[in-house]
């Protein structure tokens, strides 16, 4: 989505009118100097209403567009464009594109013949819209025809992109009409510059969110500097701040790492140093190290392989596996690991995830939860425990457990996709995050884990 | 490029030697407050407990010693309980006064996510050398129950329930709430930035 800043022009200041009226008016100065004071960069898209033009019918603010132009800024001009003429005018002066109001919801024909003259991408059709209806000449009347109608015949001539204007929440910082904008979702495939009532960083993202909304208009909220545009850029392109993860799970058995189908049928695939170190040339995020050995033997070694991978990476790590007491999960921790996973020996004993929470933190408790059916599974997934897997999840997270590691032995090492419907209720039924593992073999696996 | 850093029982020492060493600091870990009186560059580690932390400067004369680096131009950075450190005060378990050299105060998250925040946070609106070659929005590591919120020093926020500091600069004092030392790329780009620049 993207972040567009608004300024009104009048008698070559950027400006704001309260309530759209003529005498109350705030300067905030030349338009150069607050696209400096905004922090304005170069390529960004710059929404500019000529103010003076909206009045009197005819282009007048043209010197400081072309002005604006010249600082390589995506602009779009609207303000009383009311002939092919104006629009020239405007497009000559370098704006990119030209913002057509009333023209839009009444005058098809004129539409028209922009779209004839400069192409669908010069154009964006503008609507107000108050209880559900579009406001035409200054919000002052009615349009003739209904929303839903408009839409139709904008998405009929060819046009992308519509910006909306919800007239209660302009300039009004209390926030913008999601539900208009949702509503839009259902009645038209039309992208959404939304416009009005932008007042904060929570504003931006959940506008992103919608889906359907491709910009929004910020004008008062940025001038009276409660919102940094820096920050509300940053925020439209990443809605989610939480991002998702991709963490590779390494089985160790004897010192090599193995790979396996529904927790069984062993295949070597490696050093685990060299397989950690490719990981995280790849990209990945952060790593975890499963030893399915259950030896003593077995336990000694996996210490040694956890310094030597520790030492190696520069992204967390989560070790598991024969995890039986708080001196086991001590002795993970010196060697390097930043977490540790407990499954079998929690089962036995949940007093286990309360004591290692206490010693060592809740940021280094994670419930492994290796899942059959409904069922948390232990022993690496060979023995039934009779206990529902949510309400294992939910008691672990009560307990101290920081993080669930959450594995599907029906889906493990299958490349059938995570098993969604367990990784919805469990991440439905905690605060605590979810880490969804066994089956992904595709990308959309990915995609369909983080998203449904 | 010598750094100094303070070898704090309450701390992730061994993490953070790894990844500067990574990034090409020449390193002494050292507890002798001479020694960090005198350095040049300081990294000063932090996890867990905000007062074990403090108590334990103040025991090894630890604070004295940073705050005598700092007013003679030493470049130094916080990391995670390290930057709660440089703060006036934290609210963790009534007030405690931390080593003043940043102005503002560290309180609990108040919203209704879980604390602590575990895992991967972008860090958005950077506005420091320290941040150098490091897109907006990047992702880094964090582990943290308490922040400081909208500080005059702020050089990188996020946000977690609320936005939160998650950088601050003041002259060549530097802390960072997140991890670098865990954060892969970025974070060793910082720790670079951090050891080659400033």
């Amino acid at each position: 989505m993207d972040v567009i800043p608004s300024i009104d022009l009048l008698q070559g200041n950027a400006v704001r009118l309260t309530r759209g009226e003529f005498r109350m008016i705030t300067k905030y100065g030349s338009p150069e100097e607050v696209l400096d004071a905004l922090e304005v960069e170069e390529g960004a898209r710059l929404h500019v209403v000529d103010l003076e033009g909206a009045r009197s019918g005819r282009p007048v603010e043209t010197e400081i567009v072309r002005k604006l132009a010249k600082r390589n800024l995506r602009l779009q001009v609207g303000g009383g464009i009311r002939s092919i003429r104006d629009a020239r005018t405007w497009l000559d002066c370098g704006a990119q594109r030209i913002v057509i109001g009333t023209a839009a919801a009444e005058s098809p024909n004129f539409l028209l013949q922009l779209i004839d003259s400069f192409g669908v991408d010069r154009i964006i059709p503008a609507v107000d819209v108050r209880d559900g209806t579009v406001r035409v000449d200054g919000w002052q009347r009615n349009a003739s025809a209904s929303l839903p109608a408009i839409l139709g015949r904008l998405q009929s001539l060819g046009l992308k992109e519509i910006l909306v204007t919800d007239i209660a929440s302009d300039g009004a910082l209390g926030g913008p009409s999601f539900s208009l904008y949702r509503e839009l979702r259902a009645i038209t495939t039309l992208r959404v510059i939304a416009s009005g009532g932008v007042a904060s960083v929570g504003d931006i993202v959940s506008l992103a969110r919608l889906g359907n909304v491709s910009g929004c208009v910020i004008g008062k909220a940025l001038l009276d500097k409660r919102l940094s545009l820096t920050e509300a850029m940053a925020r439209a392109r990443t809605p989610n701040s939480i991002p998702e993860r991709v963490i590779p799970c390494l089985d160790v058995r004897n010192g090599r790492v193995v790979k396996g189908t529904n927790f069984g049928n062993m295949r070597d695939s490696g050093d685990p140093v060299e397989c950690a170190d490719r990981y995280e040339k790849e990209g990945a995020d952060e790593l975890v190290i499963l030893d399915v050995s259950a030896t003593d033997e077995g336990r000694r070694t996996a210490l040694e392989i956890v310094r030597r991978v520790a030492e190696s990476i520069f992204i967390p790590l989560t070790v598991g596996g024969g995890v039986r007491s708080v001196d086991d999960f001590r002795a993970l921790l010196r060697a390097g690991a930043d977490r540790v996973a407990i499954n079998t020996a929690a089962v036995a004993n949940p007093q286990l995830i309360a004591d290692c929470a206490r010693e060592f933190g809740v940021q280094a408790v994670v419930l492994s939860c290796d899942v059959k059916g409904r069922e948390a599974m232990v022993r690496s997934g060979k023995e039934s425990t009779g206990i529902d897997a949510v309400d294992w999840c939910r008691r672990a997270e009560a307990l101290g457990a920081g993080e669930i590691l959450l594995t599907s032995v029906d889906r493990d090492g299958t490349n059938a996709g995570f098993d969604l419907e367990l990784l919805r209720s469990v991440s439905g039924s905690v605060k605590i995050g979810v880490i969804a593992s066994g089956g992904a073999g595709r990308l959309e696996d990915f995609r369909d884990a983080i998203e449904r | 490029m010598e750094v100094t850093l303070i070898d704090s029982p309450v701390a992730n020492v061994a993490n953070i030697a790894r990844a500067l060493r990574h990034v090409g600091a020449d390193l002494r870990i050292t507890r002798d407050p001479q020694t960090i009186a005198d350095a040049d560059k300081i990294v000063l580690p932090g996890v867990g407990s905000f007062i074990a932390a403090m108590q334990w400067l103040r025991e090894q004369r630890i604070d004295e010693a940073i705050r005598h680096a700092a007013s003679n131009g030493t470049s130094l950075l916080g990391i995670c309980v390290g930057h709660q450190l440089l703060f006036d005060i934290s609210h963790e378990m009534g007030a405690t006064a931390g080593l003043g050299l940043v102005r503002g105060e560290v309180r609990k998250f108040n919203g209704s996510l879980p604390v602590p925040q575990i895992g991967w946070n972008r860090v958005v609106v950077l506005r420091s050398s320290l941040f150098e070659g490091i897109a907006e929005a990047t992702p880094f590591y964090f582990v943290n129950s308490y922040a400081a919120t909208s500080v005059p020093s702020e050089i990188a926020r996020a946000e977690y329930g609320g936005t939160f500091t998650a950088a601050v600069q003041n002259g060549k004092i530097f802390g960072v709430q997140f991890h670098p030392e865990k954060s892969s790329e970025a974070g060793l780009r910082l720790l670079r930035n951090f050891v080659q620049w400033t």
